[in-house]
C-alpha cells in the first residue's frame, strides 16, 4: 500500500501543526479589513480577492502557516481548503519561515549565460549557506528563481518579492548585503532605454530621482 | 531586405522620449486620453473594431492572433450580463521584458488601451493581471490608476459620455502558467491556476463564466495609437502582414541589451548592430528570437531574416514575444537546453500526464547528457518524447517545452553528440 498516504511528505491541510502565532496576534486591524473590503469589491465574488489577501497576510506575518491561512479563509468566508490550495500553488507565497531578506537570484537562461550562477555561487559562499536555505541568524535566505522579466539587465536578483537589483557584480552584491544589514531601503532602480543611452550617459545608470516613489523613470530628451 | 522601411528615422510611439510620461498630467499634455475622448463621443463600437481590423494589429503576447478579429468574436451584449477584459501582464516567458518597460514608462497608454477595448466590446471592466514579482510596478500603476479615477477617465460616466468601465489590478504570485489565457482566468477567480480545456473559448465562457477577451499589454497599448494615428499609419508601419511598432527585448551576450522600439520587419542583423553587436567581438552562435518557447536559430540561419511572422516562419522559428536572446560562440548549447527544460519542468502545472511527466523526463535526459553520462540514443528518445507531448495536452505549455528541445537538438546535434558516450553497438 502506498506508504506516502500514511506518512505524507507534505503536511496535509487537516493536520494541525504547532501554531506560530497566538490567537491574539491572529487578527486583521481595521485598516487591513478596509483594504480587504476594497479588494473584494473588485470582483463579483470574494474568491477573486484571495490572492490580494494572501499577499497582505504574508506582508503582515512574514509567511503563511496554516493558522494564517485559516484567518484569510475566515476573512473571505471561503473554505480553508481553497485558500490552502491557492497558497500552495504559487511560488511567491511562503509556506515556511524565511529569512528577513529573501534573495531570489534569477538563473534562467539569459541570466544563466550572463553570470547568474556565478552570482548565486558567490552568495552561497559569502553567506556560507546552500541555495534554498537561510543563514543561522535568520537574516538572509538565498533562492534560485525563474526568469524575473528583467533579462536586459542580467544577471539580476529580487529582494523579498520587492526591489530588483540589476546588472549584478560581486561588488554590487557586497554593497547590497551591506545596505540591507544596515536596514537601508533599496531604491527603485529604473534603467534607461538603451535608445536613450547617448543622451542619458549610459544605460547602466540609476536615475537618482527615481529612487523615491517611482517618480522618474528617466527619459532622454525633454518634450520636443 | 528589410521590411521595416525607413527605420533609422523611426519616431518612437509606445515609449516616446518624454520625461515623466508615466504621470497623468504629462501624459495628457502629450495628447494622452484624446483617443479615448474621440472614441467615446464620435465613434461606434463597430467602427473601433473595424479600424482595428484594418490596422492589421496582431497580438504581441506570443501567438500573434489578429486582434480585431479576436474582438469581433465577443457575443452581442445581453442586459445584466457582465463582460470582461483581461490584460495579460504576466510576462514570464524567459527572455521577455518589454511589458515591464511599458508599464514603467507609459502606464496610461495601457489604461487608455483597456478603456478603448472596453468600449469597443461593450465590457463592464478590465482586469490588469500583473505577475507578482512586479510588485514595484504594480504600486506605480495603482498610484497612476487612482489619478485616472480622480480625473474621471476611468469608472462611472467617463468624461460625462455616459460610458462606464472599471479597471482593476490583480497581483499574481509567481507561476509562469498564469500567462496562459485560461489559467489566468482561473487565477483571477481565486483558484489554483490550472488551464481549462477549450472550447468553450473565453469569448463564450471566460471569467466567472462570462464573455471575456484576453490581450497582452503591448497589444492593448497599440489601440489608442491606432485610434489617433489611423489604421493606415499602423498598417504601413513595418512588415505588411504583421505591421506596427514593436518592442524588441534584446538580451544575452550583447553590448547594449535592453528594450528597443522599432517597426516590425527589422532585419535581425540590423537589430544586432543597433544593440551594439556581440560582447567582446565574439561571433554569434545562436539566437532565440521570441522567448524561450520559440525554436532557436543557428547563426547561419539569420541572414536576411526579418522580425515578422512570415519571415521567421520561413527561417524555421517564430516571432513569439520578440524577446531576442543572442548567444555567442562560447555558449554550451547542452547547458542551455538543460536550463530551458528545467524551466518547463518547474512551471508545468501538472494537470496532464504528457506534460508533467514529459518535462521531467526531458530534464533528466538532458541533465544526463550534460553530465557526460548520456547515450547517443537518448537524443532520439528526446525527439520521440517531443512527439509524445505535442498537441496532447490541455494547454500549449507542453508544446512550448517540446519545440526548443526538438529544434536545439536538430540544429546543434553535433554539440549534443560530442557530449554523449560513444555508441556501444558501433564496435
Ligand atoms: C504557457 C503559456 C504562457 C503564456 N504566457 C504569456 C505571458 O506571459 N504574457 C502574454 O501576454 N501572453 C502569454 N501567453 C499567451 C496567452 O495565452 C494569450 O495568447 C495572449 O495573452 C493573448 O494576447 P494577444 O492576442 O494580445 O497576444 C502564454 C501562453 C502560453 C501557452
Ligand atoms: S500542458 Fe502542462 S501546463 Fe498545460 S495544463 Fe497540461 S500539465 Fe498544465
Ligand atoms: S532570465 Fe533572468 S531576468 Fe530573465
Amino acid at each position: 500500500m502506498a506508504d506516502f498516504i500514511r506518512n505524507p511528505v507534505v503536511a496535509l491541510p487537516e493536520s494541525d501543526p504547532e501554531p506560530h502565532f497566538s490567537a491574539v496576534e491572529l487578527v486583521f486591524t481595521d485598516g487591513e479589513k478596509d483594504e480587504i473590503a476594497r479588494r473584494i469589491k473588485q470582483y463579483p465574488t470574494a474568491d477573486g480577492a484571495v490572492m490580494w489577501v494572501l499577499w497582505l497576510a504574508q506582508e503582515k506575518f512574514g509567511f503563511l502557516p496554516p493558522e494564517v491561512l485559516r484567518l484569510v479563509a475566515s476573512a473571505l468566508d471561503l473554505p480553508y481548503a481553497q485558500v490552502y490550495g491557492v497558497a500552495t500553488f504559487y511560488t511567491q507565497y511562503y509556506k515556511g519561515k524565511k529569512g528577513k531578506f529573501v534573495l531570489d537570484v534569477c538563473t534562467c537562461f539569459t541570466c544563466q549565460f550572463c553570470g547568474g550562477y556565478d552570482m548565486l555561487a558567490y552568495l552561497e559562499e559569502k553567506l556560507d549557506i546552500q541555495r534554498g536555505h537561510t543563514t543561522p541568524c535568520g537574516t538572509f535566505t538565498v533562492q534560485e528563481v525563474e526568469c524575473l522579466g528583467a533579462c536586459g539587465s542580467a544577471p539580476m536578483l529580487q529582494v523579498s518579492n520587492g526591489s530588483y537589483v540589476h546588472n549584478l557584480t560581486r561588488a554590487k552584491v557586497d554593497a547590497m548585503l551591506e545596505a540591507l544589514q544596515q536596514g537601508e531601503q533599496l531604491p527603485f532602480v529604473s534603467l534607461t532605454l538603451p535608445q536613450d543611452e547617448d543622451e542619458m550617459g549610459g544605460n547602466r545608470r540609476t536615475d537618482a530621482e527615481a529612487s523615491e516613489l517611482y517618480q522618474t523613470p528617466p527619459a532622454s530628451r525633454a518634450t520636443q | 531586405m528589410t521590411k521595416a522601411g525607413d527605420w533609422p528615422s523611426y519616431q518612437r510611439v509606445l515609449l516616446p522620449p518624454v520625461r515623466d510620461l508615466h504621470r497623468l498630467d504629462v501624459y495628457r499634455a502629450e495628447g494622452g486620453y484624446e483617443a479615448l475622448g474621440h472614441v467615446l463621443t464620435g465613434t461606434s463600437p463597430a467602427e473601433v473594431i473595424d479600424k482595428l481590423k484594418r490596422s492589421g494589429l496582431r497580438g504581441r503576447g506570443g501567438a500573434g492572433f489578429p486582434t480585431g478579429l479576436k474582438w469581433s468574436f465577443m457575443p452581442p451584449p445581453k442586459p445584466g450580463v457582465p463582460r470582461y477584459l483581461c490584460c495579460n501582464a504576466d510576462e514570464s516567458e524567459p527572455g521577455t521584458f518589454k511589458d515591464r518597460q511599458l508599464m514603467e514608462y507609459n502606464p496610461h497608454l495601457i489604461f487608455e488601451g483597456i478603456l478603448i477595448a472596453c468600449y469597443a466590446m461593450q465590457l463592464t471592466a478590465g482586469y490588469l493581471y500583473v505577475r507578482g514579482e512586479f510588485a514595484d510596478w504594480i504600486e506605480l500603476m495603482e498610484h497612476e490608476l487612482a489619478r485616472a479615477y480622480e480625473a474621471n477617465l476611468v469608472g462611472d460616466n467617463i468624461l460625462g459620455t455616459g460610458f462606464s468601465a472599471d479597471i482593476f489590478m490583480h497581483k499574481g504570485a509567481g507561476a509562469y502558467i498564469c500567462g496562459e489565457e485560461t489559467s489566468l482566468m482561473e487565477s483571477l477567480e481565486g483558484k489554483r491556476a490550472y488551464p481549462r480545456i477549450k472550447p468553450p473559448f473565453p469569448a463564450q465562457q471566460g471569467i466567472w463564466g462570462y464573455p471575456t477577451t484576453i490581450n497582452n499589454v503591448e497589444t492593448l497599448a497599440c489601440a489608442p495609437l491606432i485610434m489617433t494615428r489611423g489604421a493606415e499609419w499602423f498598417a504601413q508601419t513595418g512588415a505588411r502582414t504583421h505591421p506596427g511598432p514593436v518592442l524588441y527585448g534584446i538580451s544575452g551576450h550583447i553590448n547594449r541589451p535592453g528594450v528597443y522600439e522599432y517597426p516590425t520587419g527589422m532585419l535581425i542583423t540590423d537589430l544586432l548592430e543597433i544593440a551594439g553587436g556581440m560582447r567582446g567581438g565574439k561571433r554569434l552562435k545562436a539566437l532565440v528570437p521570441g522567448g524561450a518557447s520559440v525554436p532557436v536559430l543557428r547563426a547561419d540561419m539569420i541572414e536576411g531574416v526579418t522580425m515578422d511572422a512570415d519571415s521567421l516562419r520561413e527561417a524555421g522559428s517564430m516571432m513569439g514575444t520578440a524577446g531576442m536572446l543572442f548567444l555567442d560562440e562560447d555558449t554550451d548549447m547542452v547547458a542551455f537546453l538543460r536550463r530551458v527544460a528545467r524551466f518547463y519542468h518547474h512551471e508545468s502545472c501538472g494537470q496532464c500526464t504528457p506534460c508533467r511527466e514529459g518535462t521531467g523526463w526531458m530534464e533528466n535526459l538532458i541533465t544526463r547528457i550534460d553530465d557526460g553520462q548520456g547515450n547517443l540514443r537518448d537524443l532520439d528518445l528526446l525527439l520521440d518524447l517531443c512527439d509524445q507531448m505535442e498537441g496532447r495536452t490541455v494547454c500549449a505549455l507542453a508544446d512550448a517545452a517540446a519545440w526548443p528541445v526538438r529544434n536545439t537538438i536538430r540544429r546543434f546535434r553535433e554539440d549534443f553528440e560530442k557530449r554523449c558516450k560513444p555508441a556501444v553497438w558501433a564496435a
